[in-house]
């Protein structure tokens, strides 16, 4: 209203103007000034106020900022006679929501609009504002108001968007469906419907209250013509009819889609279960359904009878032989799969139709054999088949194989086919070691005789059976698991490497790099590999599963660091962004997509990963500063001494929690976060199909998180229980306080004991057990860090308890002994049982990262609150009596255990320098020499002799000038260099970690020396 | 390809997904955001027979221009299922979606120069024409085709009063649509440029 007569905000425009010009233009000082002399003018100008408000926060000031727009806000309060206007109003809004103080926006388009009731754009305002804050019935109201005062269409489906919303992720009962029902109804008798996403939405209002028959009635009417798209209406036609139980109708509907759209495969999963009257694919669309993890078809068959069976796939069977003839384009799948979806509907029937399968899928081959999509097209299908059925399949298959395309492209397809069938039936582990290497030599030949259909291919584009490459080195890692034999494990490297130096976008190849560099010990390198896949935005959520769980156990805390701090502030903008973008829906009268965004919105609010870091990225901070208490007691502070980590500890069972990781792109050997293979013994396992393993993921994050969260906290009362030890007793408040820690410690204690699996009492009893040398390590099982965690937390307990550690009235070391044989045997039997890194992969390198950067370190930090308190500071006197004897006590133990991390510590720079001073080229040997063939025929080398053959001379002809200037670059040297690199990296972030140690314990081993 | 389907938001992570596989560009999720929001009619993706994503095309309406037109944003398919007509499907129906729901005379789209593949797509399958050549419009500094297919757009097609009405009478963009009430902010606009620009439009 106040830019009709060239005013801005009551100022005119032309003087307002060049303050936005500075502002687009980044020169943010020139435009503060120009504000300040506008200002001087206008000195209570809200606008004026707003924009220099704008200005500071563009210029890092906040609480200026914020300061200025509170002045503005109360202004705009006060004065009556003050404009009120939107644009005023938008800019606060835009300041407040940088500065997180939605609120304060919300609350100045309130006032406004109770000064104005009438004024829509206002109000518009104000919808906007309950929408940031996903306040669903605020936004209802609001919308109702205006769609009163306008009748428009629009501000309707707002209020009916917010209803729904209301009932699907609020906590609206299902009661407000009818009345959102109610609304639409009045207005369609009034005024019709103009908008297709209107009628979707007055749609599936009547979907979710089961009303299927109201909604076709409205289908076949008017309304229906707004569908424009044919086939959209007759989908949600089907869909209807299928619903409200009409099976016959809407079998119908379906057979003309799949007439008009040949290649709906889902229109024909309903044509199916419309003739057999079945509804289960319906009742599949989960919203919290894991991505890309593969849908098989449910069906229920058992109700009808053989005879209505029969007619039915005879019916089925005429109308898809009717589509295959139809079908005049060759690359069409459906009618061909719909075949195969006949015969495997005939096989969960009778249970006796697998050669009818069997026979199809073979015809599929013959059709389809040589697409790189083949395997995943029938994976569903096999599952109705026995091992032996699959394995008859195979044998089948592999006599075909003899006659392939005379099309080189086509011929090398099936080929790789054949081999992928391989992996997908299992078969790779019926094979013996000899069969093994042959095949995977077979498979690099086949490689390096088709590298010539690649030669005219742009950079970008996938070589020609690059695949080739990847299915070898699962083999190589499988031999590598069952012989042991180290030099297939460097042989899958190369392989993989080699494929890499010809096309260096060839992503499966980075991704199973970075699980063998992870696994090599030469975590740096892996990383390398995973930030050359360049993921950003959603990927992060998606794809950082691959390097996360390996990072947050290594020493590379600078990597993890960015890591975590990358993931946050990309879920943290997400959140921050997605109200605003909610509202571009709204505008554009997109309404479902409303809908569908908040509920995206709230998966990735549930994400386990999420939670995950956002536990994680606090403990890194405190693994940093561990090494000085006063750090770590400030960052302790502005994590408000872990309060808020018990609480989310206290929810999380409460909590749902949503997996959108990408588990398809994992290698076979560690299918999800949790599982390695490798680490264990040779097993015949069928990883086709990965197993759907979210419900024990589930529980194992849950566990995870919990524990973890507790640990801030622990960590802060642990500092307090052992700083407490000297004070005065005279001091009643402190010794209060005293008490109140220790109780907290003791209950937090006892739930760390608890997920642990015991009753506090059991726990202490199985680590004393365990640091007596009466029970192994074996108990702890794979929570052995968690374990320690909880010996030093107890530890810290027990130095200001009276339950435990006092003995004939005085304090006795017994727990700090527990602590140091804990620690010490721990790691030290670690050191012992690991070869060097280049010998033998990382295997427990991770743990005693673990164990060092935790539990060690928190029980550095209980140290470091003993000494100071315990070293007299300024003119304090000596104590005396009991109290200077137990002192003395504790001034020893602590010494002891100082000593007893000092070697520990030492142990561990030791083993490390002796690897990262051995000398390069003695590494480099190993891993060359591991891939000499001597001339024999089985063990490793053999692939990558081949690979080596084709590079030392490549034909330039035949190969195109990009291959062979690839192929001569190629330098395996290079890469065992690059490894040794990585591992070394690895090694001294380790050591630099434990040399820090080292020195702040010395330097407190002084201190306590004066006691 | 099975079911080219329009888009909903949960594709969105499989999508992406999708193109770490195949493009060495990578949008800010914004971006996508942006057109999913604001163009859900044009943005489809291929599911495939195991519920997989295996590419999709996302396309918007010109805000700008006066011409009302259409213009491929991006458009993937999985590596492992090229050569099955799908890059072909998803571009007739987001072209048919521009034509049929927006009313688009024409539809333009970037493509590398380097990229033959993609190049001989959209002028032997497609019917796309060089249009102009647009210098170092990509981020490594390579030249873009700028390239353009007319449509025939109909002059009255059966639900042309709807059409008309829902558009306010103006073209295609969502900004249009909403001119009954003034405009002060260009928040259509606003998401895809830096929130310096969008906040500009305040004044």
């Amino acid at each position: 209203m106040a830019s009709k007569f060239g005013l801005a905000g009551g100022i005119p425009e032309r003087r307002v103007r060049p303050i936005w010009d500075a502002i687009d233009s980044r020169q943010f000082k020139n435009a503060l000034k120009i504000t300040t002399t506008l200002l001087s003018k206008h000195h209570n100008s809200p606008y004026a106020l707003a924009l220099k408000a704008l200005i500071l926060e563009r210029m890092g000031k906040p609480d200026e900022a914020l300061s200025v727009c509170l002045n503005a806000k109360e202004l705009l309060y006060k004065n009556e006679s003050l404009l009120m206007d939107d644009l005023t109003l938008s800019t606060l809004q835009i300041v407040f929501q940088r500065l997180d103080h939605l609120e304060l926006a919300t609350s100045c388009y309130e006032h406004a609009c109770g000064k104005f009731p009438n004024n829509l754009e206002l109000m518009m305002g104000l919808f906007n504002c309950y929408v940031r804050e996903y306040s669903f019935v605020k936004q209802q109201q609001t919308a109702i108001k205006m769609y009163k005062l306008v009748g428009e269409e629009r501000f309707l489906l707002w209020a009916v968007c917010s209803i729904q919303l209301q009932v699907l992720c609020g906590n609206g009962g299902e009661k407000l469906l009818l009345l959102a029902e109610g609304l639409l109804k009045k207005h369609v008798a009034s005024h019709g419907l103009h908008e297709p996403e209107a009628l979707i939405v007055y749609f599936s209002i009547l979907e979710q209250q089961t009303k299927y028959g109201d909604a076709l009635d409205i289908l076949g009417g008017k309304l229906g013509s707004l569908l424009i798209v044919e086939v959209d209406k007759l989908r949600i036609q089907g869909k209807l009819l299928a619903r409200a139980g009409d099976y016959a109708a809407a079998a119908n509907v379906y057979q003309k889609i799949l007439e008009l759209c040949g290649d709906d495969w889902e229109a024909f999963l309903h044509y199916l279960g419309c003739l057999f009257e079945d509804d289960s694919s319906w009742s599949c669309e989960t919203i919290n359904a894991s991505i890309n993890s593969p849908k098989f078809v449910e069906c229920k068959l058992a109700h009808l009878t053989d005879e209505v069976f029969n007619s039915c796939v005879e019916n089925a069977s005429a109308f898809v032989q009717k589509l295959q003839a139809e079908t005049s384009n060759d690359s069409l799948r459906n009618p061909y799969l719909a075949h195969l979806e006949i015969e495997r509907r005939k096989c969960l029937f009778r249970k006796n139709n697998d050669d009818g399968v069997i026979e199809v899928l073979l015809q599929y081959y013959s059709r389809f054999g040589h697409l790189a999509c083949f395997t995943s097209d029938i994976e569903a299908f096999l599952q109705v088949l026995s091992q032996e059925k699959k394995i008859e399949f195979l044998d089948k298959l592999m006599k075909n194989s003899s006659s392939l395309s005379a099309v080189p492209t086509k011929a090398l397809g099936q080929s790789i086919t054949l081999l992928k069938t391989q992996e997908l039936i299992g078969n790779m582990f019926r094979l013996s070691v000899a069969e093994l290497e042959g095949s995977a030599v077979q498979m690099a030949e086949l490689y390096c005789k088709n590298i010539p259909l690649s030669k005219d291919l742009d950079p970008q584009e996938s070589m020609h059976g690059e695949e080739l490459l990847s299915i070898a080195c699962n083999v190589l890692v499988q031999l590598f698991w069952r012989t042991r034999d180290l030099g297939y494990f460097i042989e899958a490297i190369m392989v993989l490497e080699f494929g890499l130096a010809i096309k260096r976008y060839a992503w499966q190849h980075k991704i199973l790099l970075l699980h063998l560099y992870s696994y090599f010990g030469a975590l740096s390198l892996a990383y390398e590999r995973y930030k050359s896949l360049d993921v950003k935005n959603i990927l992060m959520e998606t794809v950082s599963h691959h390097i996360l769980p390996q990072m947050l156990a290594s020493p590379l805390w600078a990597d993890l660091s960015n890591l975590l701090k990358d993931y946050l502030k990309f879920m943290d903008d997400h959140f921050r962004e997605s109200a605003d973008l909610t509202f571009l829906a709204y505008r554009h009268r997109n309404y479902s997509k409303v809908i569908e965004f908040v509920q995206f919105k709230e998966r990735l609010q549930h994400s386990n990963q999420y939670l995950v870091v956002r536990v994680e990225a606090p403990i890194l901070q405190l693994k940093q500063n561990a090494d000085n208490i006063e750090e770590e007691e400030s960052i302790l502070e502005s994590l408000k001494c872990g309060i808020d980590f018990v609480e989310l500890s206290n929810e999380i069972g409460s909590k749902s929690l949503i997996f959108n990781e990408d588990f398809q792109s994992r290698p076979w050997w560690t299918p999800t976060t949790e599982i390695n293979y490798l680490l264990g013994p040779f097993e015949g396992i069928s990883y086709y199909p990965k197993e759907n393993l979210t419900k024990e993921r589930e529980t194992s994050v849950r566990g995870l998180v919990e524990r973890k969260s507790l640990l801030p906290r622990m960590i802060y009362l642990s500092i307090q229980s052992a700083s407490v030890l000297f004070k005065d007793s005279s001091d009643t408040n402190g010794s209060l306080a005293d008490h109140k820690t220790s109780l907290e410690l003791k209950s937090l204690l006892e739930r760390y004991a608890k997920l642990l699996g015991f009753s506090l009492n059991d726990a202490i009893d199985v680590v004393m057990g365990v640091s007596r040398g009466l029970k192994t390590y074996e108990v702890f099982g794979s929570d052995v860090i968690d374990w320690l965690n909880f010996a030093v937390f107890f530890n810290a307990w027990s130095l200001n308890s009276n339950e435990f550690g006092q003995h004939e009235g005085k304090r006795t070391p017994v727990s700090w002994q527990l602590v140091n044989s804990l620690l010490e045997n721990y790691v030290l039997s670690k050191l012992r049982s690991m070869g060097p890194l280049i010998q033998s992969p990382q295997g427990d390198l991770p743990k005693l990262v673990q164990a060092v950067t935790e539990p060690l370190a928190w029980h550095g930090v209980v140290i470091q609150s003993c000494v100071r308190s315990c070293v007299p500071s300024g003119k304090k006197k000596k104590k005396s009596g009991s109290t200077g004897q137990s002192i003395s006590l504790l001034s020893h133990a602590v010494r002891d255990a100082i000593q007893s991390l000092c070697s520990i510590l030492e142990e561990i720079v030791r083993w490390s320098q002796d690897q990262i001073k051995s000398p390069e080229d003695n590494k480099i040997d190993i891993l060359v020499s591991s891939l000499k063939t001597n001339g024999q025929n089985g063990g490793p080398g053999h692939v990558f002799h081949i690979l080596e053959t084709l590079a030392s001379s490549p034909n330039e002809t035949e190969l195109g000038n990009w291959i062979s200037q690839a192929l001569r670059a190629w330098s395996p040297v290079d890469v065992g260099r690059k490894i040794i690199t990585g591992q070394s990296r690895v090694l001294s972030e380790f050591c630099r970690i434990c040399e820090s140690k080292i020195k702040a314990l010395k330097s407190l081993k002084q201190q306590i020396a004066q006691v | 390809m099975v079911c080219i389907r329009k888009a909903t938001m949960d594709d969105l992570l499989a999508m992406q997904a999708c193109n770490l596989l195949c493009l060495p560009e990578n949008y800010q999720m914004k971006y996508y955001l942006y057109h999913i929001l604001s163009w859900p009619q044009l943005l489809y993706v291929a599911e495939d027979y195991n519920g997989r994503i295996a590419g999709y095309v996302l396309a918007k309406m010109d805000e700008e221009s006066n011409e009302c037109h259409g213009h491929i944003t991006s458009l993937s398919v999985l590596r492992t299922h090229r050569k099955l007509g799908l890059a072909t499907k998803h571009m007739s129906a987001a072209q048919a979606a521009m034509e049929q729901v927006f009313g688009a005379e024409y539809v333009s789209l970037h493509v590398r120069k380097s990229n033959r593949a993609a190049f001989n797509l959209y002028t032997q399958t497609l019917g796309y024409k060089i249009h102009d050549v647009e210098a170092k419009y990509y981020a490594d500094g390579e030249d873009a085709y700028d390239m353009r297919k007319q449509l025939k757009a109909k002059q009255s097609h059966q639900h042309s009063h709807h059409h008309h009405h829902h558009h306010g009478g103006g073209c295609c963009s969502g900004e249009a649509r909403s001119t009954q009430v003034t405009q002060t902010r260009g928040d259509s606009k606003m998401e895809t440029k830096t929130s310096t620009k969008s906040n500009s439009k305040a004044g």
